[in-house]
């Protein structure tokens, strides 16, 4: 079974790339692939990560941990089970540094202070010594990004960072992650299933479903003008400030296919409002819409007269 | 720090009282029980009889030798053996628990360090033939009774290997050689250490796949940090919840091995003691025995918090 499955993408040092997509479209697992820490049984059968000229998929496990944290870092998605209990924070981060002879132990000491300070954690100097489970959830955040940021990384890999946390915390952890990218001129994959977080952060967007790319493109240019069916259902699906009429809500009926059962053509055609009969028996390619933008759809919403009328039927 | 202090002290003082509420009722229940020690004796006369029996004090009413028996033990005093004239038991059974905890802390190796060993490999290795092989060894060693491996112990080393141990471990009379433990100790952890390997192996492979050990990898540390520092000292802590019971089992078990081998340990006195009607020394087992469970537990419970910051008392 593939639970990601011919997966595509660049990301450039300084960009902040979004995927997003349901629960269970292949976005974690995509993400995971990147640093090979996906769970047992599962692997990686084929294809490639290329980081600048090495090929992740083709590293030894020396060269892989030595890679891990170091080159890429990840921030999990839940702080309050991704901190080990029994360790101090302080030496979790430490650790974290004395991991890749970036530091030595003296300095990688020296520095777990000025790195909690660096993610806004208060008195830091005296929470060093605290365990997890002296910290609130955003802290443990905090702690997690500190973590991810001490080996000054070119890649953050951020797993819906924020979904485990309380609402007014989201919007400190966002900045705290973005002016870290800015400051360390790092690269950021940021996994959500919020399109509004998407929309304020980043420069491109990747939206998935069942484990596949099934759009991708600017920001801009994704939000004004999706061209996969499932883009633009995901799009309408939320309520916007600035819309100028009333409109009904559209949702998206049907769940996202099973694994084992995977439908034959385009994988999103049982869902589908705009099918026509090619989609039922061949999948379509990811191909170029417009310049940067890519979907992988027969029909494209561009060619749909009127899409928000089709939809309601 | 001075909570624990205060908690330990609380839990010496319930020791004392359950040490002495238990070897009440034994003390009680053995008075209970019609004859005496001196009815074995041949040629007694019956003011001969009266004398032995008002030399230890047996002839006052029972509520009276109840009285003098809790102050002597409340000054560290369990009187003297009615069969071996002169014989004080207190120093009598501190020499033979000193005798038995040697026995009883390398079982308490075996167990523990047999028990973990097996455990994580199989945990670490789990589904391949190191796994199968650790698994059902454990099984079968936890289903055969220690007297059983004793026996097979006594038989292996004994007789079949007796030109390499020249039978020292019991042949040679006396005790206080160091080749003597081994063989009793291998019995008697044994079954343990089968208990152990199961609840390590579970206990293992729950943490090996928890989001802190992810977040370990993930920060690119070596696989033994990982295994060690974040997987095993997060899978030792339910086993230390069993040691406790663990102890008081290796202690109980002595009963037998301590016989087999004619070890002059507290579990030979057990036996020995009951079978002469000294009852004065049964009680003084008794009390041992309570003692020594509760210790253990108490042991137990001041590890917990050092592997556990989460819990304090």
């Amino acid at each position: 079974m593939n639970a990601v499955d011919g997966v595509s993408f660049e990301v450039d040092r300084g960009e902040i790339v979004g995927i997003v997509g349901e629960s269970g479209s292949g976005k974690t697992m995509t993400a995971l692939s990147l640093l090979r820490l996906i769970p047992e049984p599962g692997k990686i059968t084929s294809g490639r990560i290329l980081y600048g000229e090495k090929d992740v998929a083709q590293m030894t496990d020396e060269e892989i941990r030595e890679f891990r944290g170091n080159e890429i870092a990840m921030i999990f998605q839940d702080p309050m089970t991704s901190l080990n209990p029994v360790l101090r924070i302080g030496f979790q981060v430490e650790e974290a540094m004395i991991a890749h002879q970036r530091f030595t132990n003296k300095q990688a000491k020296e520095r777990v202070v000025p790195m909690l300070q660096r993610v806004r954690i208060p008195a830091a100097k005296d929470r060093v010594r605290d365990y997890p489970h002296q910290f609130s959830g955003g802290m443990r955040q905090r702690a997690m990004i500190a973590m991810g940021v001490s080996n000054e990384p070119s890649l953050l890999i951020a797993d819906e960072p924020t979904t485990a946390l309380d609402v007014t915390v989201q919007a400190s952890i966002i900045e705290l992650i973005r002016d870290l990218s800015r400051e360390l001129r790092a690269a950021v994959i940021l996994i959500t299933h919020n399109m509004a977080l998407v929309a304020s952060l980043c420069n491109r967007v990747i939206v998935m479903y069942a484990g596949r790319v099934v759009e991708e493109g600017p920001t801009r240019a994704i939000f004004k003008n999706p061209q996969h069916p499932y883009t633009w259902s995901l799009l309408r699906s939320m309520p916007r400030v600035d819309e100028k009429e009333k409109e009904r809500l559209i949702s998206i009926k049907g769940l996202p296919p099973d694994l084992g059962k995977m439908p034959p053509g385009c994988k999103f055609h049982p869902r589908c409002k705009f099918r026509v009969d090619r989609c039922f028996t061949e999948e379509p390619p990811l191909a170029e819409v417009d310049p940067g933008q890519q979907a992988r759809c027969w029909v494209l919403m561009k060619n749909i007269p009127d899409p928000e009328a089709q939809a309601k039927t | 720090m001075r909570g624990t202090l205060l908690y330990i002290g609380q839990r010496l003082v319930l020791i004392a009282v359950t040490t002495v509420l238990v070897s009440s009722i034994v003390f009680l229940l053995l008075h209970q029980i019609p004859g005496n020690a001196f009815l074995n004796e041949t040629r007694q006369t019956p003011q001969a009889l009266a004398a032995e029996l008002h030399r230890y004090g047996l002839d006052l009413p029972l509520q009276n030798q109840y009285v003098n028996w809790v102050q002597g033990v409340l000054h560290g005093n369990l009187g003297e053996s009615l069969v071996n004239r002169q014989v004080k038991i207190t120093p009598l059974l501190v020499r033979e628990t000193s005798v038995s905890a040697t026995v009883g802390f390398f079982a308490l190796l075996v167990t523990v360090g047999l028990g973990l060993i097996l455990g994580v490999l199989a945990a670490l290795r789990q589904n391949t033939w190191v796994d199968y092989l650790a698994s059902s060894t454990a099984v079968v060693g936890y289903s055969i009774p220690s007297f059983v491996i004793a026996i097979f112990g006594l038989l292996v080393f004994g007789h079949y290997l007796y030109l390499w141990t020249q039978g020292t471990f019991y042949y040679v009379p006396g005790w206080g050689k160091l080749e003597q433990i081994p063989v009793p100790a291998l019995a008697l952890g044994l079954p343990y250490a089968s208990y152990v390997a199961r609840l390590t192996r579970a206990s293992m492979l729950e943490t090996i796949r928890t989001d802190y050990v992810r977040t370990a990898w993930a920060k690119g540390l070596k696989a033994r940090v990982v295994v060690v520092r974040h997987a095993l000292r997060n899978a030792l802590i339910p086993v230390v919840t069993i040691l406790g019971p663990l102890i008081t089992g290796i202690i109980t078990g002595s009963v037998v091995i301590e016989n087999i081998f004619g070890i002059p340990g507290l579990g030979k006195e057990f036996v020995t003691s009951i079978l002469a009607r000294d009852y004065n020394i049964v009680i003084g087992v008794f009390t041992f025995y309570a003692a020594l469970v509760g210790l253990a537990n108490l042991t137990v419970d001041v590890i917990y918090p050092i592997l556990d910051p989460r819990i304090r008392y």
